[in-house]
């Protein structure tokens, strides 16, 4: 079991090429799985997953333990990468909207759980869900959520899609407002 | 103060997935920066995505980590623009078109979004005046950056999300005092009804 937060550290202190290693092996096929869960191909998916893991070594430093988990962070790059790839064509700007949000507005410490402990209780409330709740999140998240094609691929009716969506974010939504 | 008006979990999860059009995005994230509730939803939705990578089944890579020796660290220079005074930071990328009066006391100006299926336009009104009546076949979403608008469903303030889609019908009032400047993402085709609604017509479908 790898220990991200302090690989990461590790880079960003002497850009240390082992821990850079160690980090790629862990974290590059989970996103190139997660890009090909999403109907990407293994090309763009590979593409993705270096992109993300140079971003990785490229933005050590600004890496926040209190903000976000490892995952959280390393998934964001991933999706901001991803459209930037895929809608390369395009000059889509949309990544740089998604830095600025993330760059601005710091939250209040004392309103707010900590960026680990949040997500700590997101991956919880996670497992919590229903494996068929779970299921929709994860095609929604990762494949979109038109739902016609969510339900098309589940080969569940329109309206059961749309109402184990709400009710799966609700539930998250519901585990987190508890604890706040 | 009432309550804010802030986009449905599934609006915002599309959004935190990168899964919304470009042009509807805009206008989600000139919202979520100016509120903190959905700020603190949307690192919540982040979190639900460092779940999955956490869960997924890892693919083998077909080639080992690049060199990253030649790669300089740090911050990459912030190359995007300042933006205007009053403006959303989300909004440095994009380009703008110039001002246009399309009717008394009502200016349109296009936000150059490439890529985007919806059209995104701000919109600036004088006090009291209402807005086009309008019906449309995609979806209106509408972030409001100053002043207020009333309609059916509420008073909606600078920050404010109005998710409408093809089963509104609304025909917002500007607030008599503020006026009011939102910034409109539309897919579809507006429907616009009144002499005003002509006049806007073409504008809207450049």
């Amino acid at each position: 079991m790898i220990d991200p937060n302090a690989l990461i550290a590790a880079i960003a202190r002497s850009g240390d090429r082992e821990a850079f290693a160690a980090l790629f092996d862990h974290f590059a096929p989970r996103v190139k799985g997660l890009l090909m869960r999403g109907g990407a191909s293994a090309e763009l998916a590979e593409e993705v997953a270096q992109e993300t893991l140079l971003a990785v070594w490229r933005k050590a430093g600004l890496f926040d333990p209190a903000k976000a988990s490892a995952s959280t962070w390393i998934a964001t790059i991933a999706r901001n990468l991803r459209i930037d790839i895929a809608r390369r064509e395009t000059r889509s700007r949309l990544s740089q909207v998604y830095e600025i949000l993330d760059e601005e507005a710091p939250e209040q410490p004392d309103a707010t759980l900590s960026g680990a402990e949040r997500d700590a209780r997101v991956r919880d409330a996670m497992t919590r869900l229903s494996p068929d709740q779970y299921r929709v999140v994860e095609l929604a998240f990762l494949e979109g959520f038109s739902h016609q094609d969510v339900a098309h691929r589940l080969a569940i009716p329109l309206g059961t899609v749309k109402s184990r969506l709400r009710l799966a974010l609700s539930h998250l939504r519901g585990r987190l407002e508890d604890l706040r | 103060m009432s309550i804010a008006h802030r986009p449905s979990d599934e609006t915002l999860a599309a959004f935190a997935a990168g899964q919304l059009d470009e042009g509807l995005a805009v206008v989600v994230a000139c919202h979520v920066e100016a509120n903190r509730e959905s700020r603190q939803r949307l690192r919540e939705l982040d979190a639900v995505q460092g779940a999955l990578l956490d869960a997924i089944e890892p693919v083998a890579m077909a080639a080992g980590p690049r060199d990253a020796s030649g790669i300089a660290q740090g911050a990459p220079d912030s190359a995007a623009p300042v933006s205007e005074a009053g403006m959303p930071q989300v909004l440095r990328p994009y380009g703008f078109g110039p001002w246009r009066p399309i009717g008394i006391r009502i200016a349109m100006r296009r936000v150059e979004v490439p890529g985007a299926g919806a059209r995104v336009f701000m919109l600036r009104a004088g006090p009291g005046i209402a807005l086009p009546h309008h019906k449309h076949t995609g979806v209106e979403w509408t972030t409001i950056l100053a002043g207020a608008y009333e309609h059916e469903y509420g008073r909606y303030a600078a920050g404010d999300f109005d998710e409408a889609d093809a089963e509104h019908e609304h025909t917002p009032r500007v607030d008599p005092v503020e006026g009011c400047t939102c910034i409109v993402a539309m897919t579809g085709n507006v429907l616009l009804q009144g002499w005003l609604g002509r006049m806007l017509q073409p504008l809207v479908r450049f």
